[in-house]
């Protein structure tokens, strides 16, 4: 019993990540209907700043904080490029964000190195209902949940976030009643690109980070937006989660080996079963 | 092959197979150009022509899959180690090579029916993110699994002999993948000429559309699915008896990507667009590896120097040579012909 409640709050842990990077997905597709690729990128550069300024001496708390900022510039720079120029297809712009993906490992094993990174994040062990687990996997619960809270207030209470929203539900509609869709779409990917860090911050103290982690990161990622059709974060969340305590179910009473395989045939059948059902779809990338 | 008229849009006839007929001359002479090469490099030089080649036979399947059928893979290297593992496998076993490098197409061709099945049902980013998801899923089962040498690799692979000759040295590889390239050039170019690639193309325009002028999509993508695996799946093959060793890590995600740099670069949905843009990134790559690994250079440099190329030429290329490098040119050099 205790296993299981250590695998369950282990799993939310690495879950809440996923839904993070998931909804940072989510942020950026509602407005610009671009899957953004580089959504693993972000998470990877904030977690080796926030290694680089902890190494440097900067207290806790700053140093992460710095790396999500560098998590939202890295995305609207992304967005710059991605979106930037007029007339471009949400087609084009997620091969670009591939394109960036890549050149976002030149930086990290430029500055970086290739070798995995980490940094302490809480120590100690807690004990919850007779299991014991690292408890930093509550500082992650701890800080996702008030982030998923504040942005959807944000989005629905906002005149902001209901100019973004308004994008997401009807592009023309909102050009219409005066919004620039493009400023909103380079704020979507600063957004989610803050998502992303602030993912990569997080998880990075009980998962090391190396720079081509962002594969895992963002195919994770994608398995959690897409429950929800890649337009509602709460739906991320739950997947996210949903995600993260299959695998480490898996994980723990499968022997450690199959956990990730479990996640992508999950994805794989939930992509499958909405194509089924909602028939072929017209592209949209 | 067939000319066949096109009503109402080719009306000038004689024009396109002028055209034709030039393109066909180009094509035979790079043949003959690329078979008189290889006794004339050195041998450094000799083992990157041979991934060159290797290369551009999946990115021929590659640009038929995105050019043709409008699908996005980015699981491509699973049907490269697949058809590489099954010739590793065999050989080691004590199948003969040539019969390991027979069914390592067809094996990989069947993988990508029974996978395509289902997953062709999804488009665009779906498409995208479920091969890459194949692909991830393969890799980490070939890590676990002891029979393939798990994450260590599979060791030993015999050297490929064709009628009782052993290739030994890189020229016989050289002969071998430009023989490879060559068969897939031949099948994607009779393919997109034949009647089912016409239903592609249409396809890929409007779906719908293409249904409903009787195109059967489904099976067509299908098969292009299979025959563009099928490619990869002999390229890998080639890999296996070539290198002699086979690991997960021969195959990741990247080299997924760098086929779709290939293809796009040089244009989708035409026959010398992958041949160019292997050429051209292969090439480019391996300048500034040479740059890279100078004396007093960084021993990162040579990775950071490939990823920013891959990228950059990418990003670049898809944002103002929307259509790759061999119809951008092929349109400047058009309108300087014709005044």
């Amino acid at each position: 019993m205790s296993d299981l409640i250590g695998y369950l709050l282990t799993g939310l842990g690495i879950g809440a990540g996923f839904a993070l990077v998931g909804s940072g997905l989510v942020a950026i597709y509602r407005v610009t209907r671009v899957v953004n690729f580089a959504q693993g990128a972000f998470a990877v550069l904030a977690a080796m700043l926030t290694s680089s300024l902890l190494g440097a001496g900067l207290p806790h708390g700053v140093a992460e904080v710095g790396g999500v900022v560098l998590g939202a510039l890295a995305g609207l720079i992304v967005g710059v490029i991605a979106i930037g120029r007029p007339g471009t297809s949400p087609g084009t712009s997620l091969i670009v964000t591939l394109g960036l993906g890549v050149l976002a490992y030149a930086v990290e094993v430029l500055i970086w190195g290739d070798q995995p990174r980490s940094f302490p994040g809480v120590s100690g062990v807690a004990e919850v209902g007779g299991a014991r687990l690292p408890a930093h996997y509550l500082l992650i619960l701890a800080v996702t949940a008030p982030v998923f809270l504040v942005m959807a207030w944000f989005f629905a209470r906002t005149d902001l976030g209901r100019a973004l929203s308004a994008c997401a539900s009807n592009r023309y509609a909102a050009q219409v009643v005066g919004i620039d869709v493009r400023r909103m779409g380079l704020l979507a990917f600063a957004i989610g690109g803050a998502l992303g860090g602030l993912a990569g911050v997080l998880t990075t103290p009980v998962q090391q980070v190396t720079f081509d982690s962002d594969v895992t990161l963002i195919v994770n990622g994608f398995a959690a937006a897409v429950l929800g059709g890649l337009t509602r974060p709460m739906v991320a969340l739950a997947g996210g989660l949903l995600l993260g305590v299959a695998q480490t179910l898996a994980a723990g009473y499968g022997g450690g080996a199959y956990q990730m395989e479990v996640a992508l045939v999950l994805m794989l059948t939930v992509m499958i079963i909405q194509a089924a059902r909602t028939g072929p779809v017209p592209e949209t990338a | 092959m067939t000319e066949r008229t096109h009503p109402g849009t080719v009306p000038d006839r004689p024009a396109r197979r002028r055209a034709g007929r030039g393109r066909r001359w180009a094509l035979a002479g790079l043949a003959l150009g690329t078979l008189a090469l290889p006794p004339l490099l050195p041998e450094r030089h000799l083992a990157t022509f041979v991934l060159l080649l290797l290369a551009a036979t999946v990115t021929v399947g590659v640009s038929l899959l995105m050019g043709y059928a409008g699908q996005v893979s980015l699981g491509q290297a699973s049907f490269y180690a697949i058809g590489a593992y099954t010739a590793g496998l065999l050989a080691v076993h004590g199948v003969p090579p040539l019969v390991g490098l027979a069914l390592a197409p067809l094996i990989a061709a069947a993988a990508a029916v029974l996978l395509g099945a289902p997953l062709l049902r999804l488009r665009g980013h779906h498409l995208a993110f479920a091969t890459l998801a194949v692909q991830l899923i393969l890799l980490s089962l070939l890590a676990q699994a002891d029979w393939a040498g798990g994450a260590i690799g599979l060791q030993g692979i015999p050297r490929l002999s064709l009628f009782g000759v052993e290739l030994r040295e890189d020229l016989g590889y050289a002969y071998a993948a430009w023989f490879v390239l060559a068969v897939a050039v031949l099948i994607a170019r009779n393919v997109i000429e034949s009647r089912a690639g016409r239903g592609l193309r249409a396809a890929a325009a409007s779906e719908t559309a293409a249904a409903a002028s009787g195109v059967a999509v489904g099976r067509y993508r299908l098969a292009v699915f299979a025959l563009s695996a099928a490619f990869a799946g002999l390229a890998g093959g080639v890999y296996a008896f070539y290198l002699g060793y086979l690991a997960p890590g021969s195959f990741p995600v990247l080299l997924s990507i760098e086929y779709v740099v290939m293809a796009v670069v040089g244009g989708l949905g035409t026959i010398a667009g992958p041949l160019v843009g292997a050429t051209v990134i292969i090439l480019l790559v391996q300048v500034l590896n040479t740059l890279g690994t100078q004396p007093g250079m960084p021993d990162y440099a040579p990775s950071v120097l490939s990823y920013a190329v891959y990228a950059l030429v990418l990003v670049i290329c898809v944002l103002f040579l929307p259509r790759g490098l061999v119809p951008a040119l092929r349109s400047r050099v058009g309108r300087v012909v014709r005044p």
